[in-house]
């Protein structure tokens, strides 16, 4: 009986460690961008959205409206990306420069978009749930790397935001492998303290 | 034991049940330690915020009198680091310790967080501003003229506005400075008739003598001092002013002096006549109307005062003729240190020196317009007021008198008279302590406001972020109150002080003759004020009183064995510094003490009472008694006892609170005298049998030969000798080799094998090499370096018990060795700043066993704080101890709200278990270079500036690339007084220093 439950329970452990190491190899793989057709956002039922990857935002902000269907460039709102080590998130104002007029067609959209309208009236700002953890200790130059890598490789590291209802997380930052990997491929510097001080 | 077994379940079946469901639970629900963040974005985005870049306002700094320029570096709505204005006139980029740890006076927990009322029980309540103000407003009008205001002395817009404000009300304003320069300006009135302060040209200066000025510390305006200081007594191109100073303790300005002789306490006066008598007999030059004096000079022949002032007849004559032909020279006096009740007859015999020498209109040059106070007999008469009940209520703003005057003049009591109290103060300090309404304003660098620190230059304030608390300008304080009043008041209308400042600089703005106002002002708050020269005053001429000066000896109160000196620092100042944990870690440049206060007891003092360092003493004057440990200093007269002000405070945070001992409380009171002599008082000693470790940062303070602070005499540096070369001319001896042959053969091998490791992967290609000049004959030892590092860096201060353990974690500070002194040998201090050396052949990164401490392709020692297991082998290995290892977490303690906003994002916090150590501020070499690469430009000499050699008032520190042949630190490394520490240990440090040269000193 022992053996049994030994055996058993060494087999589970196996089998989630192999699941969930095969998750991380298939989210690396996904890093290539794939091509932006300006084609129609899905419609999405309940039963879609629960399916999602990545963190649920208090507002349903769906970047394959915005920066796919309607083709919004990513700088737009994510202003300092090209100038800075932060790449900005848009301030509420910046939503509303379309939103004061666009009301949204369906009622899910229009429900969303009235938080939005809702929060900077009621001068609230928004709570977004970060995505993207990189540890601390460790500074990351978007604007070097924008600035090398061309404005609209966002894709390269975020993967085809442009086509996600909501962004989850499609490289590993939570450590070195995928920044040391696209360094060797392009020859650059792996010096630590270019990115460790 | 019986339930388990009973139930069928076994401890091993537990256990093996428990492992299996854990980790099956951890593996199924993809439990994840990550917490979650959140971004919060701008309602509105600002125009000049950028996240991620910094945004800099120009400012003016409050922590003196001095007024010099800020530039203010604020990231995401936070100030985190002060800098100098490169443009402003006085400190042309620089700043010093106490300036840097302005952001700490702007960010200290204990600040008044809102108005507070007295409640008849004595406790301070919170209360809005609207009641404030109506009941400031109605005790002020109520008050019907019975209304005084004591002010600080800086002088601009509010100091008008103020002035105009209590007229109206019928009131007064005393303007109170503790350190105020009155003998000075007395002198001034005395010989000259002029009542006004000079300022001094340091720069100009080829001889400067001074009667104990510590003009590199906190008398008059030090940064422009050492700025010009460095200028002449840096040594450049073969020539070097010299420094004699002259007093019975020699602070840190003495012991960057050429020559320090130990004079009695009161005799300066007589000395300074005499040399002037020695100028005026043997050389002419003199100005015509110099023979007026003659009469009176006769008295002070040198051979009549060389006893009294402990020195000979024969070095009297020397140091005047020394003097006079080195033109221009410059003599100064009026420190603070020094200042007994004859002060001003010392200032008006230095008058005379430097009139007859020639160096007035020359070095002193009048027509500054430095702001005034209005001296300590315009305090002792409103004391007397208040104590008699003729005072109904009294606004004390930028001044805390129930601290900074000796107990023994009866403010508090006076105060405590008066029925209505008010206070501005930020902190609850003394004088606030005692108050009824706190109506506290807001930080410098949190308000609209403008500072005149000389005729010609009007500096700006602006807010640089929103306030910490709900605190207002003392100029809408007053704006406000006069509306609520209205009445004599109504006139005041301004709508707010913002409105009433702009107005005014309008009007400034017409004058200057500005076509478009809206672009000059903007263009003036970006150059953070208005920069003109001093108008050229008329010649100036010795008044008919001048002949009347004398070499009056001072009295000492009580029959003591020794003479008492409260001295400040330039670290508290007259106490203002106290409260902020960056100056009370940071080392007393003289002493190294740190967080306490001491006793400076000559060596030889010290024997005779049979005392050693830490045995706390008790100092009895007729005035009062405290109680501090001894610190044995040469730098000291025999008879003299000397101890740092600023301590003691009952009053001032949790940082300064009934920490050390208050100098002050040895004083008697002024009386009718028009400063406050600090230098007055007798002490005897009694011994407590108490004992107490000094929290002193000095190790060994001589060096055993071992060559880390070296200089040479003026001679050889005029040869060209390198340090080594000019020891063995100096001591008369031949070169020798320091590497035997084995050794130098070893060192080529290895570096024939660095070289080979020079050429893999990351170290292949054109790399900058950072590296560091450090020229030893323009530090002064101040230690502003060791302040800027701390602000830039996030580096946590550790506290007494931790400084007493050795931890402190400045990763630059300044060793100070002693040369001399000893067998009838002058005493001679070197300062040495040291921190990490970025060694090329560094002995700490082979030894980490983890790659955290590595050599970079750049030329840094690099630390890699995440790798980090705490092995601490690396510091271990350091030969200069300058790896600095978190004990504890450091971080946690040093940075209690609100203090951290001041943590610079660019830098990581280090966690404990962390070594850390300096970085050549690597987060500014990456951010220029980034810079650079956006802007598809190579770095450029001078892009990249370290905290510490952006502050230093010296400009003592250069940072640049070695690999450069035209940098600047590539051709200071090569000049001929370079030598890098410990050479013979062959570490290769990237930071060459240049040696000190002296003046050669006869006896």
């Amino acid at each position: 009986m022992r053996k049994l439950v030994f055996v058993l329970g060494g087999t589970l452990i196996l089998v989630l460690a192999a699941v969930a190491l095969s998750r991380d190899a298939q989210a690396s793989r996904q890093a290539a961008p794939a091509a932006n057709d300006s084609l129609l956002a899905p419609v999405l039922s309940a039963s879609d959205t629960a399916r999602l990857k990545g963190p649920s935002q208090p507002i349903f902000f769906r970047h394959d409206i915005h920066a796919g269907q309607f083709k919004i460039n990513c700088q737009y709102c994510h202003y300092s990306v090209s100038v800075s080590s932060e790449p900005g998130i848009p301030s509420m104002a910046t939503c509303m420069n379309c939103h004061l007029v666009i009301g949204g067609t369906d009622s899910t959209a229009q429900r969303e978009i009235k938080k939005v309208r809702d929060a900077f009236n009621n001068k609230q700002p928004v709570e977004w749930v970060r995505v993207h953890y990189l540890a601390r200790h460790a500074h990351f130059p978007h604007m070097r790397h924008v600035k090398v890598m061309g404005p609209n490789a966002c894709a390269t590291c975020h993967g085809d935001v442009a086509r996600m209802p909501q962004v989850f997380q499609v490289n590993n930052v939570r450590n070195m492998g995928f920044c040391i990997n696209c360094h060797l491929e392009r020859d650059v510097s792996r010096d630590c303290s270019v990115c460790h001080y | 034991m019986d339930d388990i077994e009973t139930q069928g379940m076994d401890r091993r079946r537990f256990l093996t049940v428990l492992g299996v469901t854990g980790a099956g639970t951890a593996a199924l629900s993809g439990c994840s330690t990550e917490r979650v963040e959140k971004l919060i974005p701008y309602l509105v985005q600002s125009e000049d915020q950028v996240p991620g870049i910094a945004t800099t306002y120009a400012s003016t700094c409050t922590e003196c009198s001095a007024g010099c320029g800020l530039h203010v570096r604020t990231r995401e709505g936070r100030a985190v680091k002060l800098e100098g204005n490169p443009a402003h006139p006085v400190n042309q980029g620089r700043l010093c310790a106490r300036g840097q740890a302005g952001l700490q006076a702007l960010y200290n927990p204990g600040r008044v967080r809102s108005p507070m009322a007295r409640q008849a029980d004595g406790t301070f309540k919170d209360i809005t501003w609207d009641e404030a103000i109506a009941t400031l407003a109605s005790k002020a009008v109520a008050a019907g003229g019975k209304l005084a205001v004591i002010s600080g002395a800086g002088a601009g817009t509010f100091s008008t506005l103020l002035a105009d404000w209590t007229g109206a009300l019928g009131g007064r304003v005393v303007r109170y400075e503790p350190f105020d320069h009155e003998p000075v300006r007395a002198a001034n009135r005395q010989v000259f008739g002029l009542d006004a302060l000079p300022s001094y040209d340091f720069a100009r200066a080829r001889h400067i003598v001074s009667f104990g000025a510590d003009f590199l510390e906190t008398w008059l305006t030090p940064i422009e001092q050492q700025r010009g200081f460095a200028e002449s007594h840096g040594y450049r191109g073969g020539e070097m002013a010299k420094h004699v100073y002259l007093a019975p303790r020699m602070s840190l300005t003495g012991m960057n002096a050429d020559e320090w002789h130990p004079i009695a306490p009161g005799t300066e006066a007589a000395l300074a006549l005499a040399m002037a008598q020695v100028i005026m007999s043997e050389r002419s030059g003199a100005p015509q109307d110099a023979n007026a004096l003659r009469g009176m000079l006769s008295g002070y022949d040198p051979e009549k005062v060389a006893n009294e002032v402990g020195l000979t007849a024969d070095q009297i004559r020397r140091l005047a003729r020394e003097f006079a032909s080195a033109q221009p020279g410059l003599a100064v006096a009026g420190g603070i240190g020094s200042q007994h009740r004859a002060a001003a007859e010392v200032c008006a015999a230095v008058n005379i020196l430097n009139y007859v020498a020639g160096n007035v209109g020359v070095t002193v040059r009048f027509g500054a317009g430095l702001p005034t106070a209005d001296g300590y007999g315009a305090m002792a008469a409103l004391v007397r007021q208040m104590a008699a009940g003729e005072i109904a209520v009294v606004l004390v703003h930028d001044a805390n008198p129930a601290y900074a005057l000796p107990r023994a003049a009866g403010f508090a009591e006076a105060f405590a008279k008066v029925p209505f109290k008010v206070s501005t103060a930020t902190m609850m300090d003394e004088t606030a302590a005692l108050a009824d309404l706190l109506v506290p304003q807001s930080h410098a660098l949190e308000r609209w406001d403008d500072l005149q620190p000389r005729a010609g230059v009007r500096g700006l304030m602006q807010p640089v972020m929103e306030p910490v608390y709900g605190t207002w300008a003392a100029g809408d304080i007053l704006l406000k109150t006069a509306q609520k009043a209205g009445g004599a008041l109504a006139r005041f209308a301004a709508p707010s002080w913002e409105a009433h400042l702009k107005a005014a600089w309008q009007e400034l703005g017409r004058a200057a003759g500005a076509k478009d106002g809206q672009t000059w002002w903007v263009e003036t708050l970006a150059a953070g004020g208005l920069y003109g020269e001093a108008p050229s005053p008329a010649p100036v001429r010795l008044a008919a009183t001048a002949s009347q000066v004398a070499g009056t000896r001072p009295s000492f109160d009580g029959d003591g064995a020794f003479i008492y000196s409260a001295y400040p620092t330039s670290m508290l100042f007259d106490g203002r510094g106290t409260n902020k944990p960056w100056l009370l870690e940071n080392p007393d440049p003289v002493t190294k003490i740190t967080w306490q206060s001491w006793i400076e007891v000559h060596p030889d003092t010290a024997a005779d009472l049979d005392v050693r360092e830490g045995e706390i003493l008790r100092l009895v004057s007729p005035h009062g008694a405290i109680e501090a440990p001894v610190y044995v200093y040469p730098g000291v007269r025999r008879d003299v006892l000397a101890s740092p002000m600023g301590y003691g405070h009952t009053h001032y945070g949790d940082y300064a609170t009934g920490r050390g001992a208050n100098a002050l409380d040895l004083l008697g009171a002024p009386g009718d005298a028009a400063f406050v002599p600090y230098l007055s008082t007798r002490v005897s000693v009694e011994k407590t049998r108490r004992y107490q470790k000094v929290a002193k940062t000095e190790g060994k303070n001589r060096q055993l030969g071992r060559g880390i602070a070296e200089a040479m005499s003026l001679t050889s540096a005029r040869k060209g000798l390198t340090p080594e070369a000019a020891h063995h001319a100096e001591a008369g001896g031949a070169a020798h080799q320091i590497n035997t042959e084995r050794e130098l053969e070893a060192i080529a091998g290895f570096g024939e094998a660095q070289h080979e490791a020079a050429t893999k992967g990351n170290y292949l290609g054109e790399h900058p090499q950072w590296g560091m000049a450090i020229d030893l004959s323009r530090c002064t030892g101040c230690s502003a370096c060791v302040t800027a590092c701390y602000a830039e860096n996030n580096i946590p201060w550790v506290g007494e018990a931790d400084v007493l353990r050795g931890r402190e974690m400045s990763w630059m500070r300044i060793e100070r060795y002693y040369e001399g002194g000893e067998d009838g040998e002058p005493l001679e201090v070197r300062f040495v700043p040291m921190l990490c050396q970025h060694c090329g052949n560094a002995p700490c990164e082979p030894v980490c066993p983890v790659y955290a401490a590595y050599h970079t392709p750049d030329g840094l020692n690099g630390q890699v704080y995440n790798r980090c297991v705490g092995t601490r082998y690396c510091s271990n290995n350091c030969p200069y101890k300058v790896r600095y290892f978190n004990w504890y977490a450091y971080s946690q303690r040093a940075f209690p709200e609100p203090l951290n906003l001041q943590l610079n994002p660019d830098v990581t916090v280090r966690a404990r278990g962390v070594m850390e150590k300096c970085t050549f501020c690597v987060q500014r070499i990456r951010g220029a270079q980034n810079q650079a690469r956006l802007e598809d430009r190579p770095l450029r000499d001078g892009d990249v500036v370290t905290a510490c050699a952006q502050a230093c008032p010296s400009g003592a520190i250069l940072f640049g690339d070695r690999a450069d042949p035209e940098s600047r630190v590539t051709r200071a490394a090569a000049d001929h007084r370079g030598y890098h520490v410990l050479e013979d240990i062959n570490v290769r440090p990237a930071i060459t220093y240049l040696a000190k040269v002296r003046h050669q000193v006869e006896a």
